[in-house]
């Protein structure tokens, strides 16, 4: 005799009954398979989006550059960095900051300049992809400039348009420069939108007569290491340098992940809840109306611990039951979502940004083995603690009113 | 001979103040090992209750009970289960086989409780099956069998694990006659063959006649208590 196969038996007793509460799980499972599978989707698209496109695992600045934007706080070492970074398989890429006033025509406005390295950013970051319109920096310096969206806006500066670039030098001198933009950038944050102007380091250190300063090195592994161990390797090349994660860099970011998990946990606690009460009232009205047999099975010498053990069970094959349907539908679901998400273009005409940060307006879900899993499995334990109180009430029948009971 | 079952001034009271119901008073009873006895009597005479009492599903409210040796009264309830589950077997007047289970399974539900391996319950079953004349029925749920089938269901149950004692609670009254003779035969072959305690509830004079010994009760006292030919009537 199998006590998971009676247990199977006595749930189809009430087979109407059975399967409200199986669809109830079922639909519990798929939804929370669902939801979390979009909101691991959304984390997964927002820190991407964050270390993949600029930022990078980890990023090595002067001490106190951070603080202070400072053309003269400057990497001592940025080559060393760089190798050690590369031999360990991480990508890096050297960027120089300045900041200046741009004019196209009769407008102007305040930007910050990047002189960067084309190649060893195509390599390293996601933003040469980011285009809107136009093209990103070829490798050979052309006195050609990328503009964050908001500025080429307010420059009414298009793809083409000749901008003017006036800095104060490191050398005190005042540079100025034409430039020709070749492409600009989709949202991609509020600093590069608002003020971003990315320009070849070569033009850079001859607008701001720079000496090869280099102001920040970004690391990104492409998701072989995590950060804290790209940050680590930095380290050992860094000496005095500071080397921050992404975490640290973006404190908010990361408070935002977790907070997702919170979010995710009290979601989940309502659905679970919901699920559980479902089960202990189907639990109890099937205890309710088996009295009568469990008196004859405690007349026959089961043990109290014994019919809370069938009664368990029976809640358990319930859940393996149910869950399996909600993990099938959920995981349709979560596949589909996957695949084509959800377009948010029409709530949002450009691309969403969230602290800074952008998103990708198709918002995709993220689906794994843990987020099919986790639901399921907590499923499970919810069903049979709903269902010990019910087993609880029959283990501690009288046998003998039991058996009399009508 | 050996006692299997003793009661010493048993009483057993139900309910309170002017409402209280003595089931039972003062009974002392002694069956003896490998008995067939029979306890006949009106309606409310306390049949039931003194079969429960003497099962450990009811406690009594004063005396002492012994089964097999082991005082009953003074057991706790997880000692009370396995003295049922070892040493006392159930048959019912509504045969209370579990509808979940088919004909096989019930009768193998006690030896399962005991833990006996599956390929050992097995053979036990399927021979104990054969004994109660349902070869064959085996995978048949409770509601594909007739109420004659269904008590040689309980029998087999009852009997499954050998116990010292099978208490039966009027096992012949929701049946037929012929099929109550037939299970009667049954009952009575199983206590000759496997010298099996009976001790039947009954309203049936033919339950009465065959059984070796007769008690009678009245009032919740025993009337007579002796081999059924010397009953007056």
């Amino acid at each position: 005799m199998n006590t998971f196969r009676i247990g199977w038996r006595n749930i189809w007793r009430n087979g109407k009954r059975t399967w409200i509460t199986v669809v109830a799980i079922a639909l519990n499972t798929a939804i929370l398979i669902v939801s979390y599978a979009l909101m691991q989707g959304m984390m997964v698209d927002m820190v991407d989006n964050a270390t993949r496109m600029v930022v990078g695992d980890a990023q090595v600045h002067a001490p106190g550059y951070r603080l202070d934007q400072s053309m003269y706080k400057c990497i001592k070492e940025p080559e060393k960095i760089v190798d050690a970074a590369r031999k360990a398989g991480i990508q890096a890429a050297a960027r120089s900051y300045g900041f200046g006033l741009i004019s196209s025509g009769s407008k102007s406005a305040g930007g910050i300049f990047w002189g960067v390295d084309p190649a060893a950013e195509q390599k390293s970051f996601e933003l040469s992809k980011h285009m809107l319109i136009g093209e990103y920096l070829s490798a050979e310096p052309g006195k050609n400039v990328v503009l964050g969206q908001k500025l080429a806006k307010s420059l009414h500066a298009d793809v083409g348009s000749e901008i003017v670039a006036v800095v104060q030098a490191a050398d005190g001198s005042l540079g100025n420069e034409l430039f020709t933009v070749c492409g600009i950038l989709k949202v991609a944050g509020e600093k590069i939108d608002r003020g971003g102007a990315i320009i070849h380091r070569a033009d850079f250190e001859e607008l701001f007569v720079s000496g090869g300063r280099v102001h920040e090195i970004a690391l990104n592994a492409w998701g072989k290491l995590s950060a804290e161990e790209v940050a680590g390797v930095a380290s050992v090349a860094a000496g005095d340098d500071e080397v921050k994660t992404w975490k640290q860099l973006m404190p908010l970011l990361f408070e935002m992940v977790k907070m997702f998990d919170v979010a995710i946990f009290i979601f989940g606690l309502v659905f679970f809840l919901a699920a559980g009460l479902g089960v202990m009232n189907t639990m109890l009205m099937a205890t309710y109306e088996r009295i009568r047999e469990f008196g004859i099975q405690k007349a026959m010498g089961s043990t109290p611990w014994r019919i809370m053990k069938d009664v368990s069970i029976e809640a358990f094959v319930m859940a393996v039951f149910s869950t399996l349907i909600g993990a099938a539908i959920g995981v349709a679901a979560g596949l589909y979502f996957q695949e084509y998400g959800i377009n948010l273009e029409a709530m949002a005409r450009e691309t969403i940004t969230f602290s800074g940060i952008a998103f990708d307006p198709l918002w995709r879900a993220t689906l794994s083995g843990k987020i099919v899993m986790l639901p399921v499995f907590v499923m499970w334990i919810i069903c049979v603690v709903a269902a010990l109180y019910p087993a609880g009430k029959a283990a501690r029948l009288n046998p003998v009113r039991a058996m009399t009971h009508v | 001979m050996e006692a299997i079952v003793q009661l010493e001034d048993v009483a057993k009271d139900y309910g309170q103040g002017d409402l209280t119901v003595h089931a039972l008073r003062g009974v002392d009873l002694s069956i003896q090992k490998g008995d067939l006895a029979a306890v006949a009597g009106p309606s409310g005479s306390g049949k039931t209750t003194l079969l429960n009492v003497i099962g450990g599903l009811d406690t009594p409210s004063a005396g002492r009970v012994w089964v097999d040796g082991k005082e009953v009264t003074q057991m706790s309830r997880s000692k009370l289960s396995k003295l049922r589950l070892n040493r006392i077997g159930f048959v019912f007047q509504a045969y209370n086989l579990i509808p979940v289970l088919t004909a096989y399974e019930n009768a193998e539900y006690v030896l399962m409780l005991q833990g006996m391996p599956a390929k050992e319950r097995r053979e036990k079953v399927m021979d104990l099956l054969k004994q109660v004349g349902l070869e064959g029925m085996d995978k048949r749920f409770p509601r594909e069998l007739s109420g004659g089938q269904q008590q040689r269901v309980a029998i087999a149950r009852a009997i499954a694990a050998q116990p010292a004692l099978v208490l039966a609670d009027e096992p012949t009254a929701n049946v037929d006659s012929k099929t109550a003779a037939a299970l009667l035969d049954l009952m009575v072959r199983l206590n000759e063959e496997r010298q099996a305690t009976f001790l039947f509830s009954t309203h049936d004079q033919n339950v009465m006649k065959r059984s070796k010994r007769l008690i009678l009760l009245k009032d919740g006292m025993i009337d007579h208590n002796g081999k059924p030919e010397n009953i007056e009537h």
